[in-house]
């Protein structure tokens, strides 16, 4: 009997340490804290290092992935975790600061801002203009009034119809662009109307000033599903593209960010934020310095 | 000896900007002539144009209105003034263009009973519209006030004398007392204009085609922010020259009639050439 109740014993302890080991090993991975990493922090330049604070742009009119909190100032989002994260890694504190979406990219190169994050994606033509160091992936999405709409399938459908985008997006291009292709197919062009911001362009949709909206995927998204019923996803989603955290040419921050957005992705926060938001469709795992793909 | 300070702070300034790089005066000069920015330009004096048309017309009826003995007139006037000169405009801006939230369609009838024709109101009020709108409604509310100012600077005798003679109210208004008024309303009311062409670039919010929206479109795509914001300053800049220039000429035409206006010519002249011993010449 004894001996039994000794076997028993030392399953259940061995059971007990299995538990403990599982335990201890899952929060190792998902609720350690995030600590600065010395390697990465030493790759920061010197003159970045000694700023203390870094001014983040965002344009806080792009839910989920920058929005303003209810408090009416504080800017959160997906950019906002990444960016309050990656400062952590590189040993930096990072501010984010609201601001206009198509002065971000010239506030970069005039130095008025440290770094932008605000759902960039990574083009050819704004790799002219800044560095980008790519960390998700989306693609453009329209969305229209749920009822009364145009039928949408795709760019070419946009012959003839009304758009709203944010001035300075990759939205506006492509929208002006298919203008210039039904032009030359000999059908009417697309009227093109660019917003001062995406909240502008949303309420253009619905008071039914323009007919059709494009966005970023995860936005247009969530614009549907926080608008109850107001809006409804249309037509078919394109040209998935990295997004970049943007920052300004050639100025050092490119390697230790990129070294950052690496680690967290290794060690699990940046899956995490995203899943804290709901867009993990967009996560990448291999990150790089400009990146574009068009 | 303050004016060789100012000579050369502006001299030095003149320089900084010929030679600051960043400026790209290149760039300034390709964008002044580009087709959209014209455009834009032609869209913001239209704009202008309308919208003070409106003001003033609508201004010089909301002013006789104030000052109507009948209260229901003069205090509707009242309240049409305190209204919309109490909301900030670019929120008039946005509220017309956005009415279509809350009238998506008009209908002209009976309250409450058949209605005899129905309007879209999205394809009624455009941008342009509720541009114009806006501004001049807004306007209107202003040179209310304006014209009241230059209705009372006019000697109550004239009223009087007119009314000795047997004139009504409104002939007396109109023959007598508005085209006096006028010398006093000028000024203002061109002060007005002038503001009008800079306060009607808040219609880029509503992303219609004036001149600081087509600037924006342009400097959204190449990241010249400074250049096309100077593009667009100049036009501002002309423009407002322009008017200027055409305000002295209507105001001379007003000022017929009038000692002072030789008297200021005369003054002008002799401080410009400093012929003050000659002074007491033309006297």
């Amino acid at each position: 009997m004894f001996r039994r109740s000794a076997g028993l014993l030392l399953a259940v302890a061995a059971l007990a340490l299995v538990v403990v080991g599982i335990a201890g090993a899952s929060s190792a991975n998902s609720t350690s804290k995030l600590k600065k990493q010395p390697k990465i922090a030493k790759m920061v330049p010197a003159k970045i290092r000694s700023k203390g604070t870094l001014v983040v742009a965002s344009d806080a009119t792009y839910a989920p992935m920058e929005l303003i909190a209810k408090d009416g100032h504080t800017v959160i989002g997906v950019d906002a975790d990444l960016a309050k994260d990656l400062g952590i890694v590189m040993g930096l504190k990072l501010k984010v600061e609201n601001a206009s979406f198509d002065g971000i990219i010239p506030g970069l190169k005039a130095g008025k801002y440290d770094i932008g994050m605000s759902s960039f994606t990574d083009t050819k033509a704004r790799q002219k203009v800044v560095d980008f160091v790519t960390y998700f992936s989306a693609g453009t999405s329209f969305y229209e009034k749920a009822s009364g709409g145009p039928a949408v399938k795709g760019l070419a459908s946009l012959c003839g119809k009304s758009v709203a985008v944010e001035n300075g997006t990759t939205e506006q291009t492509d929208a002006n662009g298919q203008n210039k292709k039904c032009k030359n197919a000999g059908k009417p062009g697309v009227t093109v109307k660019a917003y001062p911001d995406q909240n502008a362009a949303n309420l253009a949709i619905s008071s039914g000033r323009e007919q059709i909206g494009m966005a970023d995927s995860p936005v247009a998204a969530y614009i549907v599903k926080q608008s109850h019923g107001q809006f409804k996803l249309v037509g078919k989603s394109y040209g998935t593209a990295p997004y970049g955290i943007a920052l300004p040419k050639k100025n050092g921050m490119a390697k230790p960010m990129l070294a950052a957005v690496k680690y967290l992705m290794k060690q699990g926060s940046y899956l995490k934020v995203l899943k804290k938001w709901g867009v993990q469709k967009g996560a990448i795992s291999n990150p790089k310095i400009n990146g574009a793909t068009s | 000896m303050a004016g060789a300070v100012i000579a050369f702070l502006v001299y030095a300034l003149a320089v900084s900007m010929a030679t600051n790089a960043n400026f790209g005066w290149g760039t300034v000069r390709q964008y002044m002539t580009d087709p959209s920015i014209l455009r834009g330009l032609q869209l913001t004096l239209e704009l202008t144009a309308a919208a003070m048309v409106i003001g003033v017309a609508l201004g010089v009826l909301l002013a006789v209105m104030r000052l109507s003995p009948n209260p229901l007139v003069a205090g509707s006037a009242w309240v049409y003034i305190w209204f919309f000169r109490g909301t900030p405009v670019l929120v008039q801006i946005l509220f017309w263009n956005y009415i279509g939230a809350l009238y998506p369609h008009i209908s002209i009838g009976i309250p409450l009973g058949p209605q005899f024709t129905q309007v879209n109101v999205q394809a009624l009020i455009t941008p342009f519209i509720a541009g114009t709108l806006a501004l001049g409604l807004n306007e209107g509310a202003y040179m209310a006030e304006i014209v009241r100012a230059g209705i009372l600077s006019v000697d109550e005798g004239q009223t009087e004398a007119a009314q000795a003679l047997g004139m009504r109210r409104l002939l007396t208004m109109r023959r007598i007392v508005l085209p006096q008024a006028m010398r006093v309303i000028i000024p203002p009311t061109g002060n007005e204009t002038i503001s009008m062409l800079k306060t009607s670039s808040l219609v880029a919010f509503i992303a219609l085609g004036d001149l600081l929206y087509s600037a924006q479109v342009i400097y959204a795509r190449t990241y010249q922010t400074i250049q096309l914001l100077i593009v667009a300053s100049l036009w501002y800049l002309i423009c407002t020259t322009v008017l200027s220039i055409g305000q002295y000429f209507i105001e001379r035409h007003y000022a017929r009639g009038t000692r002072g206006r030789q008297k200021a010519m005369q003054d002008f002249w002799l401080n410009m050439t400093d012929l003050k011993p000659f002074a007491g010449f033309r006297r």
